[in-house]
């Protein structure tokens, strides 16, 4: 690959259609893209343009209607849904606009659970989840519920636990969505600085600021189809 | 994996569904509480029953009239002394004895009571051998006894029979008939026979005049190894001795392990009966717990989908549902059979100061463990269907409503 630079993910052609009785929406229409490692790449467009389908569809939280997406050189629709899963939750950490940690576990043991799913023990569980909460600042909150706890540090919680499994690449939707600007520039800051360390993240969001602010690569959208490819003055 | 993180994560969802999962409780645990009563006694029973099947058991065999009405109200008609006769030479038989029994007025002290009086004969006391009882205080009847009885344990209790105790040398009313005591037995354990006045066969003939036509019973002593064959030879003989056509018995024979058989049989057939019933409210608390655990899946759908979308696998959705309505049949599974035992115990206690101290249930650790077990089997399969349901959630619908 040109300049060292390895593939992560790889779509070719994809589309996802969702057929509500006469219509059908085409959520995603026949979308190439291939990000490499160590990319930082933002997915533009206006709501509805299909940002969310397409990351969930990288993210293999769902299969395309038609297309191929290939996860570090694997087809994804040729796993078993188990396998699928067991995959993503090492390959992949996923951040929410609205947090989505489980309420009743707390900030620690939220952040613990994707390792349990890697089979990991309690005791390299724990320890990682201490390391975690120590590089999101949230220490003294580890045993607080979610409930307990502000916008900005609830994300701070699943950004901990979307690196639980020391994942390649971070999907992130909308990550500042829910956050004022000043907790979101604190969220953003994190993102960069992991992307420094070597993860590819890749990030959905409706505002071109933030867009050309963080990311090296914006990938522009608008129904369901890649409008232009830009890259910014991060790119280099 | 059941883990520290699902372990805790499914019991503060029960506990903060407190009340939803408090009802689901309830419904398996009255089952449990029902089946653990109902078993807990029936094999107390059985085993009684079986306690009755001694040495001096196994050799008896009983002759009754089939009567329509209960022995010793139907007087249609009475076994003879030529039955008798006829019982004792058979070949086999080592000794055979007949028995009056009948409702009897009793009075001590202006008091009244209707009990049974019985009388046997003091050289063949083989209806005292078949009672398993001995004297607990002064003598057995003696042949040429007269006007002399010995009475049930329950005479020698303050408020249970008189409202006084009774004691040797006491004097009673038997039909208008004075006795006066010389024994007690010890007790049977069921308030009928603990009730029993004893006397002799002539003092019996005098109080109940022209009024018994003959034995309403005859016990035999036989040779307990060949014991089918002599039942038939007594059948044989009695019918001869009565004049009567096979086929046309008026009298049965039957051996006391037999009439014990019969017990337990219809004893298995009620208490089979009670549990089917149980296992119904069983099968509706099932249902019940399904219901719940459908809809607790339905609100934490989001939950599942973003535990999907950080690695877990159906099955780990699977083990986690799973083991919440398993927790929920357990947890019923404990308290059912802890109530179940207090009532069962307290019920014996109650039985027993009421005089049915064979009613006395059987806590076998096989019951406790095993009933647990059932509840919480029974919560898991409850839960399978709405757990594999959950399971299939696709993380991307879970996650859409936001
Ligand atoms: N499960 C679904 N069923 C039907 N339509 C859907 C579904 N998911 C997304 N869509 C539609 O697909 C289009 C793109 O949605 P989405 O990817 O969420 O857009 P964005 O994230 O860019 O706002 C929208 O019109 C949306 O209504
Ligand atoms: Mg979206």
């Amino acid at each position: 690959m040109a300049k060292g630079k390895r593939e992560v993910i790889r779509l070719e052609g994809v589309k996802k259609y969702y057929f509500m009785g006469e219509n059908i929406v085409k959520a995603v229409d026949g979308v190439d893209m291939v990000i490499n490692h160590g990319d930082f790449v933002a997915i533009m467009g206006p709501s509805g343009s299909g940002k969310s389908t397409t990351m969930n569809l990288v993210g293999s939280l769902d299969l395309p209607t038609d297309g191929e997406i290939y996860l570090d050189g694997h087809n994804i629709a040729r796993l078993s849904e188990s396998s699928l899963a067991q995959i993503r939750g090492k390959k992949i950490g996923f951040i929410f606009q609205s947090f989505n940690l489980i309420p009743n576990l707390t900030a620690k043991e939220n952040i613990m659970l994707p390792m349990l799913f890697q089979g990991l023990r309690i005791d390299e569980r724990e320890l990682k989840a201490e390391k975690l909460l120590e590089l999101v600042e949230l220490t003294d909150r580890k045993n607080h519920y979610p409930n307990q706890l502000s916008g900005g540090q609830q994300q701070r919680v699943a950004i901990a636990r979307a690196l639980a499994n020391d994942p390649d690449v971070i999907l992130a939707d909308e990550p500042t969505g829910n956050l004022d600007t000043k907790t979101g520039e604190k969220v953003m800051n994190f993102l960069e600085e992991f992307n420094r360390k070597g993860k590819t993240i890749i990030m959905v969001t409706h505002d071109p600021e933030l867009a050309k602010e963080h990311a090296k690569i914006v990938y522009w959208m608008k129904d369901g189809k890649i409008e232009k490819t830009t890259k910014t003055k991060k790119a280099r | 994996m059941i883990s520290k993180e699902s372990i805790v994560y499914s019991l503060r969802n029960l506990i903060q569904r407190k009340s939803r999962s408090f009802l689901t409780i309830l419904s398996i645990f009255v089952g449990i509480i029902t089946i653990f009563i109902f078993i807990s006694f029936g094999l107390g029973l059985i085993n009684y029953i079986e306690s009755l099947k001694t040495e001096s058991t196994v050799d008896k065999i009983n002759i009754q009239p089939k009567g329509v009405g209960p022995p010793g109200l139907d007087d249609t008609f009475a076994l003879s002394e030529e039955d008798l006769e006829a019982v004792d030479k058979t070949s086999g038989v080592i000794e055979a004895s007949g028995v009056y029994f009948k409702p009897a007025e009793v009075r001590k002290n202006k008091e009244l009571r209707f009990v049974w009086a019985i009388s046997y004969d003091p050289e063949k006391p083989l209806v005292i051998e078949m009672f398993g009882t001995k004297i607990a205080k002064g003598r057995e009847l003696r042949s040429g006894d007269s006007g002399k009885a010995v009475l049930g344990y329950n005479y020698l209790l303050k408020d249970k029979i008189f409202s006084e105790q009774s004691d040797i040398n006491d004097r009673i009313e038997l039909n208008g008939k004075e006795l006066k005591i010389v024994g007690f037995f010890d007790a049977v354990g069921n308030p009928q026979d603990d009730s029993n006045i004893y006397i002799t066969h002539d003092d019996f003939l005098e109080i109940y005049r022209g009024n018994s036509t003959g034995f309403n019973w005859i016990i035999a002593e036989v040779d307990s190894e060949r014991i089918e064959e002599i039942i038939e030879k007594v059948e044989d003989s009695v019918r001869k001795s009565r004049n009567l056509e096979k086929g046309k018995e008026d009298f049965f024979v039957q051996s006391f392990e037999d009439l014990l058989e019969q017990f337990n049989r219809i004893l298995l057939f009620i208490v089979v009966f009670v549990i089917a019933i149980a296992l119904v409210s069983v099968l509706v608390s099932a249902v019940n717990t399904a219901n719940t655990m459908v809809t607790s899946t339905l609100e934490r759908k989001k939950e599942i989908g973003v535990m999907k979308a950080i690695g877990a696998k159906n099955s780990e959705v699977v083990k986690i549902f799973l083991f919440e309505s398993a927790f929920l049949g357990l947890v019923a599974g404990v308290l059912g059979v802890i109530f179940g035992f207090f009532i069962s115990y307290a019920g014996a206690e109650f039985l027993k100061r009421a005089g049915y101290g064979f009613l006395n249930p059987n806590f076998s650790p096989i019951l406790f463990i095993g009933l647990i077990l059932f509840a919480g089997v029974t919560g898991a399969i409850s839960g399978t269907w709405p757990a594999l349901r959950a399971s299939k959630t696709r993380p991307t619908d879970a996650l859409r409503y936001e």
